[in-house]
């Protein structure tokens, strides 16, 4: 049994030794790029139709009062307290909107369809909401679209045709831009720097580093990358390889990109012990609340993610637009208070901006 | 079979032949790390410099030192897979304590007697519920970490204060972790050959009925060597939680695997009765010195696993046909 088992791990080691990705930088992804620019004009969309849903024949709604209720996926956390303080930030400026959130006390589905389920039969106007699981949720949207009920997503999608609008808080190639104008700001415009990341096959971290890969070679071409290590999601694990990083390139490292909540932390403790702080910047993406000892220590400059507060408000605004009817399907822009106007992006999403830098000035602010 | 390996036939064996026999896989992990530091320095000299030396040693510590409890569970014909579990949760448990405002010591002595604590269950349902480890320790591991991710919220400690923050620390120049590692290897490779309780724990491992019938009382041991474990468990973890200034409320994946494949290629046989922690321990070393030797050579971090795998292969294979040796050479 035993020996089975140890042969089976043994093979499926040995075969995932096997799957390489090829990008400019090891760890990136082959799919296509779309570098934005280097002076970060905003791109021009790809056009696609609208491929949301509709509600079916809601009353008039414009400019009167809506009772909204915010579903994220679980309350009680930090990240969700931000969103929900942006809409209600957001339902306060307007005035026409009572706005309250409700949800499940821990990320799962099942009763998240239940909370969204009750509020149907209680009747409300609209419907916010982080998906705990995309294809899950849909149903019980659909059925709220089928009620007359606006629905807007953020943070964590559903099926396109479940919800009305979904707002995206941060693309790929903008996360890119944000992470290597950072770092050719701190480390210099010819610095030589690493990347720690989980795997080389993790999408998400994948589909940064290609991005990252592109923009650089457009934009900052004298930056210049060493190598990318692989640390899982294993905090030891990261500060051991950021070490070896250290330990490898001596003075010659200027840099490190940490592609997780897990490695950045980790990359800057291990640039803290080896006593490299100033020499060595970290920059990367990660949750305030893991960046605050180096961020406040001063080793760390730049965080790179977005702010949870915006995008509650930029979903609030989208589902008031939505239900004024200001926001019809066709539409390529959207006004969001003090955001601006927001650009609509793949049909039916509305991209919340660029990233947003958490820096010593503002990290105190955050909890999550 | 060869006209050698009779012993009747063999001509009086020397000391050191005597000692390649009975530690061959901790002399074959000792040759292998001199060898590998040979080659890799020769390459880029910096391997061999002492922030890396550091680096390798320290920060893999941990591992060894939970691989020490595991090889004496492993030794004796059972398995736990949820250490990695619960060196997350006890973690955590750590660092809670640690900002609360409690003495560091308790943040650092509490996880060892949770560990302890846990694994009397664990091994309470091995002995006397008769339900095989791996299915106890399965159900240990989702238990952990479903328990962690439901109680933290996935919220990370991140105010840890500095005098916590032990393995950072060194002693008479030396890291702390690495006097952990040293101390509790020798320690528990001494306990485990010269006491009888230690003793026991390979004659369990070896042939349980012919241990009971020489009136060791197995259930009882089982869960000693469990509560054991559990404290090692514990004692990783001050070393893994105070490695950071803050602490991940997330189970390290594969941590599990990890410390079980050390016990293994350090020669532990999977199949109980043999095995020492020193090579746990060395075998915990070429780990992390293979890992820090790919990125000093330039090879992709994924040859690290086929390296490990192939090491596995070569070492469950060894010890098998060790053991088919023995047999026939038993039978005749």
């Amino acid at each position: 049994m035993l020996r089975t088992t140890l042969a089976v791990v043994t093979a499926l080691t040995l075969s995932t030794s096997l799957v390489q990705a090829q990008s400019a930088w090891t760890g990136g992804d082959e799919l296509p790029t779309s570098a934005l620019a280097c002076d970060g004009t905003a791109a021009t969309p790809v056009a696609k139709a609208y491929d949301g849903g509709v509600p079916t024949n809601p009353p008039d709604r414009k400019g009167k009062e809506i009772t909204v209720v915010d579903v994220p996926k679980l309350i009680g956390i930090g990240y969700f307290d931000a969103t929900s303080k942006g809409i209600a930030d957001a339902a306060k400026e307007m005035g026409n909107m009572k706005a309250t959130t409700d949800g499940p006390t821990e990320a799962n589905i099942d009763d998240q369809i239940t909370v969204i389920d009750n509020y149907i039969t209680q009747g409300v106007d609209g419907i916010l909401f982080a998906a705990n699981d995309p294809v899950a949720i849909s149903p019980v949207l659909k059925k709220a679209l089928g009620a007359g009920i606006n629905v807007v997503g953020y943070d964590a999608n559903s099926e396109p045709d479940a919800r009305q609008w979904f707002v995206n808080q941060a693309e790929f190639n903008g996360i890119a831009k944000a992470m290597i104008d950072s770092l050719a700001a701190e480390a210099g415009e010819d610095a030589p720097f690493a990347i720690v990341t989980s795997t080389f096959t993790t999408p998400n971290q994948a589909r940064w580093i290609a991005e990252m890969a592109a923009y650089a070679a457009a934009c900052h071409p004298n930056l210049k990358w060493l190598e990318t290590v692989e640390a899982q999601e294993d905090n030891i694990l990261s500060f051991n390889q950021a070490n070896t990083l250290i330990n490898k390139y001596g003075d010659e490292l200027k840099g490190i990109l940490g592609m997780t909540s897990v490695a950045t932390p980790a990359s800057a403790d291990a640039v803290t012990q080896a006593g490299k702080c100033g020499q060595i910047a970290v920059v990367g993406l990660a949750t305030p609340n893991a960046m605050k000892p180096y961020v406040d220590a001063g080793c760390v400059k730049s965080v790179v993610l977005w702010n949870p507060v915006d995008l509650g408000y930029a979903a609030a605004y989208v589902l008031r637009a939505a239900a004024d009817g200001t926001l019809q399907p066709g539409a390529t822009s959207v006004e969001a208070g003090k955001l601006g106007p927001l650009q609509v992006i793949n049909g039916s999403e509305i991209l919340l901006g660029a990233p947003f830098i958490f820096t010593k000035d503002n990290i105190g602010d955050f909890d999550f | 079979m060869s006209v050698e390996a009779a012993p009747s036939l063999r001509p009086q064996r020397g000391a050191l032949t005597r000692f390649v026999s009975a530690y061959g896989q901790e002399v074959v992990i000792a040759c292998a790390i001199v060898l590998l530091f040979a080659v890799v320095s020769a390459i880029n000299p910096r391997f061999l410099a002492p922030n890396n030396l550091n680096t390798i040693v320290s920060g893999n510590a941990y591992i060894a030192v939970a691989a020490i409890g595991m090889a004496m569970v492993i030794i004796t014909g059972h398995i736990d897979v949820s250490v990695g579990a619960l060196i997350g949760v006890l973690a955590t448990i750590s660092g809670t304590i640690a900002v609360s405002g409690a003495p560091v010591w308790l943040a650092w002595v509490v996880p060892i007697f949770v560990g302890m604590g846990v694994n009397a269950i664990v091994g309470a349902l091995i002995a006397y519920g008769r339900i095989p480890s791996i299915v106890v320790t399965l159900g240990m591991l989702s238990i952990l970490r479903g328990g962690l991710v439901s109680v933290t919220g996935g919220a990370w400690i991140n105010n840890l204060p500095p005098e916590f923050l032990l393995a950072q620390q060194r002693l008479l120049g030396v890291p702390v972790p690495v006097w952990f590692m040293i101390i509790l290897t020798i320690g528990a490779f001494l306990w485990m050959r010269y006491t009888a309780f230690g003793r026991s724990l390979y004659a369990i491992g070896g042939n349980a009925e012919a241990a009971r019938a020489a009136g060791i009382p197995i259930e009882r041991r089982i869960v000693q060597v469990f509560m054991i474990h559990g404290a090692f468990a514990g004692l990783a973890t001050i070393l893994f939680a105070t490695q950071l200034k803050i602490i991940q409320s997330t189970v390290p994946p594969n941590l599990e695997l990890t410390i079980i494949t050390a016990a293994v290629i350090g020669g532990v046989s999977i199949l109980g009765g043999t095995g020492t922690v020193i090579g746990s321990t060395l075998a915990a070393i070429l780990f992390s010195a293979i890992g820090s030797a790919l990125i000093f050579i330039n090879v992709s971090a994924y040859w690290l696993r086929a390296v490990i795998g192939a090491l596995i292969l070569v070492t469950v294979l060894a010890d098998m046909l060790r053991r088919n040796r023995e047999m026939q050479g038993a039978g005749r």
